[in-house]
């Protein structure tokens, strides 16, 4: 990645801050609503948990040799 | 009567089928777009109500119920029929693309299906058309994938069966309507049985296993019919019905936890349909009208940008012959349109705003949020930044756009190919676009914006750090030259010894019973020979060889005629 895609992320996330703060209503309130920004940090905790848990579970016991079920 | 007929969605493509091989070929591929065409005509012609009844036995059979729900999955089963005719337009397989107009035909029929055995006869035919799909590849894993999945699907529509003949004889009605959330045991087998056409999980990895392996057009006519049309069946029978919200959920984290580990493309997005089916079920589940709308109408966008992904990996496995993450990459250049086309469904899918994902799946969250499921609201949305995750970023990411990681050519993708990608991405961009075109026509009353800033912020952030998070691990997501085992273990590490203990045992227990009989037999006959031949061994008179049981043919017959006679005289005098 290029730094002017590093600035052109940075730029929609801090659009989409101030639109949180300045614009946004909230219609039907949740318990994390109170948290700043919280969907970036769910986004990315996301991301990261997807990654390494079904890495876990796959080396754990899912993945197989692709001619498993021909021997 | 004929004529009425005429006028059943289902049976104008079914027809279709059948008048297709009447076609001379070069005329064929054109003709394959005329019946879903005419199709569409006729069902946004029909009022509502059910149109048809005919008698069958003591019941009667409803062939054409309408209403708003059956009209709107109607019209998306055809208009992805279109699309896929145009993709497969090249072809000059009459069996693909005469089991493709049955198959888009079971769909409908199930789709405007009043009652239980008209549901139940479309459901089989959707089953048995599909199935070519898959042997029509004509390789050893697709005929044995294609079996599987036929066995399996036999089973699902076994277990909707026995539920419908049990929910007939307690007394439960005819016609398709809601069912009320009780357990009993009618109840879970037509769950169980529908349940496996939605590929819920246990009973989902039929989808994963053979969807990989249909042929590049014929996937993409199965990602859109045979999960919705149950998806459709669901809101008909089990709407508010709680068990569905956790199914849904896990559904749709399941799909996600598996898109992450399998490196076939195609298998990636078949895990995603597991996902994404995951926000209908739940949508199912919560059951208030805002939901049953989110449902219709992801189900709606799911169909157009589902098989825009798969026709722009069928166009990879057209142009490249492969389809593994491990053995593709570094090719973006040579096919900018396909590429293109692909990334706009992966945006719709991903939920970006403009395109159709976002007006649907934000529906079905905003009502699981507005039921206060709010754990379940979270972790759809948890499932959202795995399908960006995905189908976004990863199966792009490495199947084009990373470095190249086996020898292959890439060869031209037809032009029709890629107009049927178009008109797939079109439709997800107007619909994106202009909610309101696919709202006005939803079940019940739109009362939903989906273009507010909440929605904005919410989608924008959640996007930007799934990428972020995509650009820093993506090592982690390379694919690895492995297969994921799923629940299809179950049936496919054992099938040696169930091959053994069913087939292979009894065959040779009758061979070993056959063969003793026979011998039994023999010897038995030996007893029974002409005693003549023991009083008068045969002897030579004037050269020639004389036989005490050698008569000739002549003779033989005299000899017989006599017998019989005797024996139908000493009839008579007996009785």
């Amino acid at each position: 990645m290029k730094t002017w895609h590093w600035i052109a992320l940075g730029v929609v996330f801090i659009i989409s801050l101030i639109l949180e703060f300045f614009f946004m209503e909230i219609k039907s309130p949740h318990w994390w609503n109170s948290i700043p920004a919280f969907y970036a940090i769910w986004g990315f905790l996301g991301t990261v948990a997807i990654i390494y848990i079904s890495k876990w579970l796959g080396k754990l016991f899912i993945f197989r040799d692709e001619d498993y079920y021909d021997t | 009567m004929i004529l009425e007929l005429l006028t059943i969605p289902a049976v104008i493509l079914i027809l279709g089928a059948f008048l297709l091989p009447l076609v001379p070929e070069r005329a064929r591929s054109s003709v394959f777009i005329v019946f879903p065409l005419a199709a569409l005509g006729i069902l946004w012609s029909l009022p509502e109500g059910s149109l048809i009844q005919v008698p069958f036995a003591s019941y009667e059979l409803h062939l054409l119920t309408v209403d708003s729900l059956s009209r709107i999955f109607g019209t998306i089963f055809v208009m992805i029929t279109i699309i896929g005719g145009v993709y497969a337009f090249h072809l000059k397989d009459l069996g693909q693309q005469s089991s493709a107009l049955a198959y888009a035909g079971g769909a409908l029929g199930v789709t405007f299906a009043g009652d239980f055995f008209t549901l139940f006869i479309f459901w089989e035919i959707m089953a048995a058309a599909s199935t070519y799909l898959i042997w029509a590849r004509k390789t050893e894993a697709s005929d044995k994938a294609g079996m599987r999945y036929l066995l399996v699907h036999i089973f699902g529509g076994g277990l909707l069966f026995s539920g419908i003949l049990l929910h007939l004889s307690s007394g439960g009605s005819f016609l398709i309507e809601n069912l009320e959330e009780t357990y009993t045991l009618a109840n879970i087998f037509i769950l169980l049985g529908v349940g496996l056409n939605s590929a819920i999980p246990p009973l989902h990895a039929w989808l994963a296993d053979a969807y990989p392996k249909a042929t590049i057009t014929g996937a993409v006519f199965m990602s859109a019919f045979t999960t919705k049309s149950a998806v459709y069946i669901l809101i008909r029978l089990f709407p508010g019905w709680d068990i569905l919200v956790y199914v849904g959920v896990a559904m749709a984290l399941y799909g996600v936890v598996y898109a992450v580990l399998v490196n076939d493309i195609r298998e990636i997005l078949a895990y995603h349909i597991v996902s994404q089916v995951g926000y209908m079920v739940a949508g199912v589940g919560i059951g208030t009208e805002m939901a049953i709308n989110g449902t219709t109408a992801h189900a709606f966008s799911h169909i157009l940008y589902k098989s825009l992904l798969f026709m722009g990996a069928g166009a990879v496995i057209y142009a490249t012959g492969k389809s593994k993450l491990t053995e593709l990459g570094g090719f973006a250049k040579k096919m900018p349109v396909v590429v293109g086309l692909y990334m706009i469904g992966a945006f719709s899918i991903s939920g970006f705003p403009f395109f159709n994902g976002f007006i649907s799946k934000s529906m079905v969250v905003s009502a699981a949020g507005y039921a206060h499921f709010e754990t379940v609201m979270l972790l759809l949305i948890l499932a959202s930044v795995g399908t960006f995750l995905h189908t976004g970023l990863k199966l792009p990411y490495f199947t084009w756009f990373g470095e190249k990681k086996s020898e292959f050519d890439v060869s031209k993708v037809p032009l029709n190919m890629k107009i049927a990608m178009g008109m797939g991405a079109f439709f997800c961009t107007l619909f994106g676009v202009y909610p309101d075109l696919l709202y006005r026509f939803l079940p019940y009353a739109v009362d939903y914006q989906p273009y507010t800033f909440y929605h904005f912020v919410e989608m924008m952030q959640i996007l930007v750090f799934t990428f972020i998070g995509f650009w820093l691990l993506r090592k982690k997501l390379e694919g690895t030259p492995t297969i994921a085992l799923d629940t299809d273990w179950l049936y496919r590490r054992p099938a040696k010894l169930v091959r053994l203990v069913f087939v292979k045992g009894p065959n040779e227990l009758f061979g070993l019973a056959e063969r003793g009989s026979l011998a039994f037999v023999n010897k038995v006959s030996g007893l029974s020979k002409n005693p003549l031949i023991y009083l008068i061994p045969k002897f030579a008179m004037e050269g020639r060889e004389i036989k005490s049981d050698g008569f000739s043919a002549t003779m033989s017959a005299a000899l017989a005629f006599i017998l019989f006679g005797f024996l139908i005289v000493s009839l008579i005098i007996l009785l």
